[in-house]
């Protein structure tokens, strides 16, 4: 299958700033990846570059089997993170101009934007200015000039930045309708669950480098090793009795049960076993990676130094290739 | 990458139709032809039909005795009206020598009818002085107090030249009746000069009417009325009607623009265009809102000269070349200040930025009347070809009574073309980096150093 996007080596120095460094990036057609990382990290300036609004200092960028977006905007589709509109436009005049930017006839960006807007639960708005909007109406208008032309490639930076739960539950199916439609969809967030949940990969990018790209699938099957999950047959039974099992560092209490942290190198087999020999369990796991987790330990570990990068991302591959055991 | 012109189309239409439809724009618009028209026709009418007629009295002390007689007679308003007939080059005594054009009303404010009030040749002055000061409203006004010198009339032994007159006035007397007073006072004092040698002043008034015929322009293409005075402005009117189009287009390119950038819509649309396309755009769409304007203010010219049947003075190659270099110049310097709407991030930071290219726009616009009246002067032929002010120097010729060879024109025009690519390849550069980019506004050289980083 042709990739939708084909990134290889490329660099970008803002003065003094490295943005974005070697970076590598294969997207199949039809998939959605989530790009993720803190502030500051080149999310931003690597989809800028994939749109050509930025070009990269060295290395390519290739959309759709060859070319830039700048041969291929009709067939894009962009969110960008600071998005605005023309103030006094309508916005049925709005959406449609943008539409019709991105090679669509009048009339049929003006038809999909009137049924996106009433999909999105924005059935009255056509004729308003978009300066009559409250800011969330506007930002799934902005959301809705992003799709108008059917775009093969969605890129969605930050899209549920500001949105009540209602409006990001509506953009999320839309964007679901988007994925089923045949669109690849590449977006960026700093919010985990959301990334879990829409995306099939996920690419974390942490000081203009790429330090993961993984599939959901395969960071779920991923465990840590020094984290077990004990829920007791008997809700009465004595859990801080735990932290006297031989290798237990320390015991939290939950609802369910308790979250038992290991001495590093214990084995989580055998003191699963001995956990269980102590305290009868209804359930007892080895704690699942989220996410965030990841984010978080790459981000608290990494330092400026070259050498934390290197250690960082072996780190990676070391979580990567581990299995599950219980 | 290939451009689209179809995507450049349609950001010029949208940025014209939204530019024209917006309220500052159409007052814009509006104001200067409207302002046209109240100078050119109702002022005039409005002076006329509404100044009252002042009443008053006027004290002459004549130790000659002979101007007061004079002035008596000159003070009247049929010689009032003579007068000013006569400055306005016509000849009231003899009926028209040619059927050219529409009558030209002798306009003005109302004639005041003026008494005299002599006093003793002797009289004193410094005593009569108070006579002046009166409530604004007392009746009958007192405006002046004439007093003639000794000599006024014939001239001293020892001395080569007349004396003259002093005249102190009232605070409340206006400017039109001081000045048909004066010249009342004046035609007086000539009177009585003249009769005192036994001349007789209305022949030589009369011999002194000659009238200013009208000019009959002849050219290839026939004859037409010529108008000096008018002819006079034109090289003038011609840099105004290119100034203010390029001005209001290019406020109007760089408000848009700096709008876009703030409302942060910028992003999105190169999300549908490329920077090269949107800026093409912008400044077509502007360039339709010049060429509007320029349309606008022609025809009200086209009425205005009509009025006067001086419409032929708009030659087409003149309109055709007012079109071109407003074109040319537009793109000069509406490129300049796309440029920095593109780099600043408010209006108010755009004005350190803004203050070489207004002034650049002004020297050009000021030069018009200095070619106008000198067209093929070395200063003027020089100008024609150094820009970005060449535009202006070759319009102010062309439009001026000895327009220059058309190579010239040709040339300048081509220059300005020149100068137009090199600017707007520069404006490209920097639109590129500077959309996107936020924070401290930056100077000139930031500039520079955007246009070579792109």
């Amino acid at each position: 299958m042709t990739a939708a996007l084909e990134i290889q080596a490329i660099r970008k120095v803002f003065g003094d700033k490295v943005a974005i460094e070697s970076l590598d990036l294969t997207i199949p057609q039809g998939a959605i990846y989530g790009l993720i990382g803190p502030s500051g990290a080149g999310k931003t300036t690597a989809i800028r570059m994939i749109m050509s609004i930025l070009f990269p200092d060295s290395g390519s960028i290739s959309l759709f089997g060859g070319g830039t977006a700048l041969d291929a905007k009709d067939r894009i589709g962009y969110l960008p993170e600071e998005r605005g509109s023309y103030r006094k436009m309508t916005v049925g005049a709005f959406l449609t101009y943008m539409g019709c930017l991105k090679g669509r006839t009048r009339a049929q960006a003006s038809g999909r934007a009137d049924r996106l807007l009433g999909r999105l639960g924005l059935t009255d708005v056509f004729a308003k200015k978009c300066e009559d909007l409250s800011k969330g109406m506007l930002q799934r208008v902005q959301f809705v000039a992003a799709i108008v032309n059917e775009p093969e490639l969605l890129i969605l930076d930050e899209p549920f930045g500001g949105l009540d739960p209602v409006s990001v539950r509506l953009l999320k199916e839309v964007i679901a309708e988007e994925h089923h439609r045949g669109a690849t969809i590449i977006f960026s967030t700093h919010v985990m669950a959301h990334a879990e949940e829409l995306c099939q990969q996920i690419v974390m990018i942490h000081q203009g480098r790429k330090v993961l790209d993984e599939s959901i699938a395969g960071l779920r099957r991923q465990y840590d090793r020094r984290r077990i999950l004990l829920e007791p047959l008997d809700p009465g039974a004595n859990l801080l009795a735990l932290k006297s099992v031989a290798g237990v560092e320390n015991v939290k209490l939950n609802d369910q049960g308790c979250d038992i942290r290991l001495v590093e190198g214990t084995e989580p087999g055998s003191a699963m076993r001995a956990l269980a020999g102590a305290v009868a369990p209804a359930r007892i796991e080895l704690a699942r990676i989220r996410l965030e987790d990841v984010f978080i330990r790459l981000v608290s570990e990494s330092g400026t130094a070259n050498e934390s990068h290197e250690a960082l991302r072996t780190h990676l591959q070391g979580l990567s290739n581990t299995g599950a055991s219980s | 990458m290939s451009i689209s012109l179809r995507r450049i189309g349609l950001v010029a239409a949208r940025d014209y139709k939204a530019t024209i439809t917006s309220r500052a724009f159409l007052v814009g618009l509006f104001v200067m032809p409207v302002l046209f028209v109240i100078i050119f026709t109702l002022i005039p009418r409005i002076l006329n039909s509404n100044s009252p007629q002042v009443v008053g009295e006027v004290t002459v002390i004549d130790p000659t005795g002979k101007v007061t007689a004079e002035l008596q007679q000159t003070v009247t308003p049929a010689e009032i009206e003579r007068r000013r007939s006569m400055e306005a080059g016509q000849n009231p005594a003899a009926p028209p020598a040619q059927p050219a054009r529409t009558p030209v009303t002798v306009t003005g404010p109302a004639i005041p009818r003026l008494t005299l009030v002599p006093l003793p040749g002797d009289a004193d002055v410094q005593a009569r002085k108070p006579w002046l000061i009166q409530p604004r409203n007392a009746t009958p006004q007192h405006l002046a107090i004439v007093v003639v010198r000794p000599d006024a009339v014939v001239r001293r032994a020892d001395s080569g030249a007349f004396g003259n007159f002093d005249l102190y006035t009232s605070g409340h007397i206006d400017d039109n009746t001081e000045t048909v007073l004066r010249g009342s006072v004046r035609a007086a004092l000539i009177a009585a000069r003249l009769h005192s040698v036994g001349e007789d002043p209305a022949a030589i008034a009369t011999a002194e009417q000659v009238t200013q015929p009208d000019s009959v322009v002849v050219s290839a293409t026939g004859e037409h009325a010529g108008s000096r005075g008018i002819a006079r402005f034109l090289p003038f009117a011609c840099g105004i009607l290119i100034f203010i189009s390029v001005i209001s287009g290019g406020q109007a390119l760089m408000t848009s623009t700096v709008e876009e950038k703030s409302n942060r819509v910028i992003e999105v649309l190169l999300a549908a265009v490329s920077p090269m396309e949107l800026m093409s755009g912008k400044l077509l769409g502007h360039l339709g809102l010049g060429l509007t304007m320029t349309g606008i203010y022609l025809l009200m010219s086209f009425y205005t000269l009509g009025v006067y049947s001086m419409a032929a003075l708009l030659e087409p190659m003149l309109i055709v070349y007012v079109l071109a270099f407003y074109m040319v110049t537009y793109m000069v310097f509406g490129s300049l200040m796309l440029t920095i709407g593109a780099a600043v991030n408010q209006m108010a930071e755009a004005q350190s930025l803004m203050g070489p290219v207004i002034i650049l726009l002004v020297a050009g616009y000021s030069l018009t009347p200095i070619v106008g009246l000198a067209p093929n002067s070395s200063f003027s032929v020089a100008m024609s070809f150094i820009p970005p002010i060449n535009t202006f120097a070759m319009i102010a010729r062309v439009a001026s009574s000895a327009p220059p060879p058309a190579w010239e024109v040709w040339t300048t025009l081509a220059i300005g073309c020149g100068t137009a690519a090199l600017v707007v390849w520069f404006a490209a550069k920097v639109f590129k980096v500077a959309l996107l980019m936020h924070g401290k506004p930056p100077n000139m050289a930031t500039l520079v150093r955007w246009a070579r980083m792109a």
